[in-house]
């Protein structure tokens, strides 16, 4: 009789996860000494349940594919001048943002699934993590290949990685990456593979992949497609954590909820940047920001919780207030970095009258009561030749590091501020959320590198606005920042457009 | 027009309809597929197509890359069959199925009770042995009724030679309609099976609590005479829900186990008894009897459910909120026309719940 075929199972078990050994003279306890601190039990390693399935063999027959197949369009879409099919050169200022602020966080992504992959008692954990890690470099890698295109021909790509770690508005993303990878293993994986990946990473592929082939910009879209292929295994994996954790230990319970309130909340503010990408960087609209989080959270989400209510598990807290800033936070964000435009890495403009009329439509209850009012002001001043800069350095909320910039979701006129004071300082915040956060872990936050702060305590350069700018973030003032009217971006685009 | 589609390794059959993705005939329908995304970009819900025709629909080139097409794989989510299909998914097969093969079958009807006012049972001799387990249904085709009927077995596997099925009437019903008012002693219907997941897993040894609301009584029936007749020491205890005592039935066959075997436990619960039933058990709702038996605190055993799904979703919540968790929990949902068809968001959290 022919040997019986292994099955996946199987397969996954023997020529890949079990890689394990027993520790014969070591304490185990000892090899994995992050596994107790944060108050996680783990009564049974064995009733981890593989998120996924692949077998080394496969995954890198699998990825090497890819790449070929991904590289053949970059290839094609540089030699074909691919940069002169994007819908619109605002269209380019997504990617400049994209590139500084998100790319590198798939490069911390590698960097914490590494660190976890080595931290589980269980092989089954620490293989998935590794497995993921080795995805987040090949994202970060291609990510920067598809975007490399752009360099050759745009301001504002030269420096990303230096300016990652420096410029105000990209210390929110980074703030968000550091934190989790600076709190013990468990809560990384609910902080990243649960919240973010799972509950939150549709609102972040949806208006990158469709907003890239809206605006004609194949290299993205393909890209996007490659990561997205990859993305199911970190998804899976998040809802095995969240499952593992939950079912593991009646004490868990708390504990995870805490984590998911905490990062549902950081995961929100963080998306206020990609919301204001999808209804004012994409010249060509996919759907807005309020629509977008009715489907993939409101709908999607709804359900999920609905089902981990039998865990004892609830909404994340501020869920409410969440509902209702779906209505004003790309608005106000945009604005800010509108009026900080000067300070940006990449250029900012008034919205069309079309895209002003698209928001008025798409935001019936609020845009004209708001937000339109601004705008037409700022298109006043400007046709006046006083394009509106403000010069003063932001007040930074001390847990998101966002600008002081949301309102009360009850008052929309009214910038919402919030102080807590520890060990005689006073602390700043932006919303309730924050400062729960903050409250909870205060010796972590009171260490926050808070760029406008540094700046005042001398140790990002200076003296001057424009010396930081130039010399500290490295921006080519007048080519990098400012608005995209006159910008040398534009004009370059209008000479191709002119040789047609 | 819509197509059977098999999917091994377990052998689940399911109907796919003409332009219908089989990853939603598959959920509809009970039938846990591994999934995330839902439209052809993720590649987790990735099968091997063994026989026929299939149109694999808007896959994305990396999530199905061209060496798989060629090699017949397919998404899901995406395909949509375009004759019969034999597909191999990446699902476990529990240790405890037998995956005894599903064949057709002549039943002759020997006999038929009024269980209730609203239930039937309905005896059938088969033409030959059925090998099936506990717990498992077969389909019924009725005439004048297009596609077959599901319904569990309510003997014991010992007993293959007959078919014991309890039909309750659905309002509008047309196949039990049928079932409750032509079907005749004498008459002959064809049956297949054995079909499901649904099945005692023996080669866990922790004490059982079963669930049975209305017809759902069948297949807990099966499993639990099967244990008994095996001489089977663990603890089992059924609960079962019905709206009053008319409708509670095979009350006496269930008080007399509980009298012979010291670890059998009955509990009935009506959560509307008549005036002059004059109840003296259990009133409210099944899961509550379950959640007041046990003090709310499930750890160490396996549960059965089986019925109508408000019954089973309730009793979902409270096992877990009593921390017995998925893979300690199987069920089979009765959904008839009155349940129509869900079109509730589901989440991936849950494979079979």
């Amino acid at each position: 009789m022919a040997a019986k075929k292994l099955n996946l199972k199987d397969k996954y078990k023997l020529l890949t996860r079990d890689l394990d050994w027993e520790f014969s003279y070591e304490d185990r306890k000892k090899a994995f000494p992050y596994e107790d601190f944060e108050g996680i039990k783990i009564n049974d390693w064995s009733k981890w349940e593989d998120p996924f399935r692949l077998t080394m063999d496969a995954y890198w027959k699998y990825q090497a594919e890819k790449e070929k197949k991904l590289y053949a369009i970059f290839d094609a879409s540089s030699q074909h001048n691919g940069h002169l099919n994007v819908s619109d050169p605002r269209y380019i200022n997504a990617i400049k943002l994209f590139l500084t602020g998100i790319s590198p966080l798939e490069y911390q992504a590698y960097q914490g699934f590494a660190h976890v992959g080595r931290q589980f008692g269980g092989v089954g954990a620490r293989v998935a993590c590794q497995m993921q890690s080795i995805d987040e470099l090949r994202h970060v890698q291609t990510q920067v290949h598809a975007m490399s295109q752009y360099n050759k021909y745009f301001d504002g790509f030269h420096d990303w990685t230096h300016m990652h770690d420096r410029v105000w508005y990209l210390s929110v993303p980074k703030s968000f990456f550091d934190d989790a990878r600076t709190s013990g293993p468990f809560e990384f994986l609910v902080a990243i593979s649960f919240s973010f990946e799972y509950v939150l990473t549709n609102l972040v592929f949806v208006p990158f992949m469709s907003g890239a082939a809206h605006n004609g910009d194949m290299a993205t879209v393909t890209f996007g497609f490659s990561a997205q292929s990859d993305e199911a295994r970190h998804m899976t994996l998040g809802l095995e954590v969240i499952k593992f954790l939950l079912e593991q230990d009646e004490g868990n319970v708390a504990i995870v909820q805490k984590w998911i309130d905490k990062w549902f909340w950081r995961g929100c503010r963080l998306l206020s940047i990609v919301g204001m990408m999808m209804d004012y960087m994409l010249p060509n609209k996919v759907m807005s920001w309020k629509e977008a989080w009715e489907v993939y959270f409101e709908e999607a989400g709804g359900a999920l919780f609905k089902d981990l209510a039998r865990y004892g598990i609830r909404m994340p807290q501020y869920a409410d207030i969440v509902e209702k800033e779906k209505e004003h936070v790309s608005h106000q964000a945009w604005w800010t970095f509108y009026t900080y435009g000067h300070a940006a890495g990449f250029h900012t403009w008034i919205p069309t009258d079309a895209e002003l009329d698209w928001l008025s439509e798409k935001y019936p209850d609020t845009f004209d009561k708001y937000y339109r009012p601004r705008w037409e002001l700022a298109k006043k001043l400007e046709s006046e030749g006083k394009r509106i800069y403000n010069n003063a350095l932001p007040q930074l909320c001390n847990t998101c590091q966002i600008p002081m910039l949301f309102t009360e979701m009850s008052e929309p006129g009214q910038i919402a501020y919030r102080v807590s004071e520890y060990k005689g300082d006073k602390y700043h915040f932006c919303s309730d959320g924050c400062q729960h956060i903050f409250e909870e872990e205060p010796e972590k936050y009171v260490q926050s590198w808070l760029p406008a702060h540094q700046i005042y305590m001398g140790n990002c350069g200076g003296p001057d606005v424009p010396d930081i700018l130039r010399d500290y973030y490295h921006f080519n003032l007048g080519a990098d920042n400012l608005d995209m009217k006159g910008s040398p971006d534009e004009q370059r685009w209008n000479e191709w457009k002119k040789q047609g | 027009m819509s197509y059977q589609v098999t999917i091994e390794p377990t052998g689940d059959v399911i109907e796919v309809e003409e332009g219908q993705t089989i990853l939603d005939a598959a959920l509809r329908q009970g039938v846990w597929l591994p999934f995330a995304c839902g439209h052809g970009t993720c590649a987790t819900c990735k099968c091997q197509v063994l026989e026929g025709d299939v149109d694999i629909g808007d896959a994305s080139p990396f999530a199905l890359m061209d060496m798989e097409r060629d090699e017949g794989k397919i998404l899901a989510c995406c395909a949509k069959p375009e004759s019969d299909l034999v597909i191999e998914a990446d699902i476990d097969v529990d240790d405890d199925f037998a995956g005894h093969p599903v064949q057709d079958f002549n039943a002759e009807v020997i006999a038929i009770t009024n269980l209730s006012p609203t239930i039937k049972g309905i005896r059938f001799r088969l033409d030959r042995e059925m090998a099936f387990q506990a717990g498992q249904y077969v389909n019924i085709n009725v005439p004048g009724v297009e596609g077959s009927r599901a319904f569990s077995i309510a003997n014991p596997p010992s007993q293959a030679g007959e078919l014991e099925l309890h039909v309750r009437l659905v309002p509008g019903g047309a196949a039990t309609g049928w079932l409750h008012q032509e079907l005749a002693v004498g008459d002959s219907l064809a049956v297949s099976g054995p079909y499901g997941q649904f099945f005692t897993r023996k080669s866990d040894s922790k004490d059982v609590i079963f669930i049975a609301g209305g017809s759902g009584l069948s297949s807990p029936q099966a499993m639990l005479l099967e244990l008994l007749e095996e001489g089977d020491t663990r603890q089992m205890y059924l609960f079962q829900g019905a709206r009053n005592v008319s409708e509670l039935y095979n009350r006496e066959l269930f008080e007399q186990l509980a009298a012979e075997h010291d670890n059998f436990h009955y509990i009935p619960a009506l959560n509307a008894p008549e005036a002059g039933d004059n109840w003296q058990g259990f009133t409210g709702f099944v899961h509550d009897a379950v959640k007041a038996h046990f003090n709310g605190k499930f750890e160490g055993h396996k549960a059965y459910l089986c019925g109508p799904p408000p019954m089973i979703d309730a009793a979902i919540t409270t096992l877990m909120q009593g921390r017995l968790f998925e893979r300690d929990i199987h069920m089979e949902r009765f959904f008839t026309k009155a349940d129509g068809a869900s079109d509730q968001p589901r989440s991936a959290l849950f494979r079979k719940i």
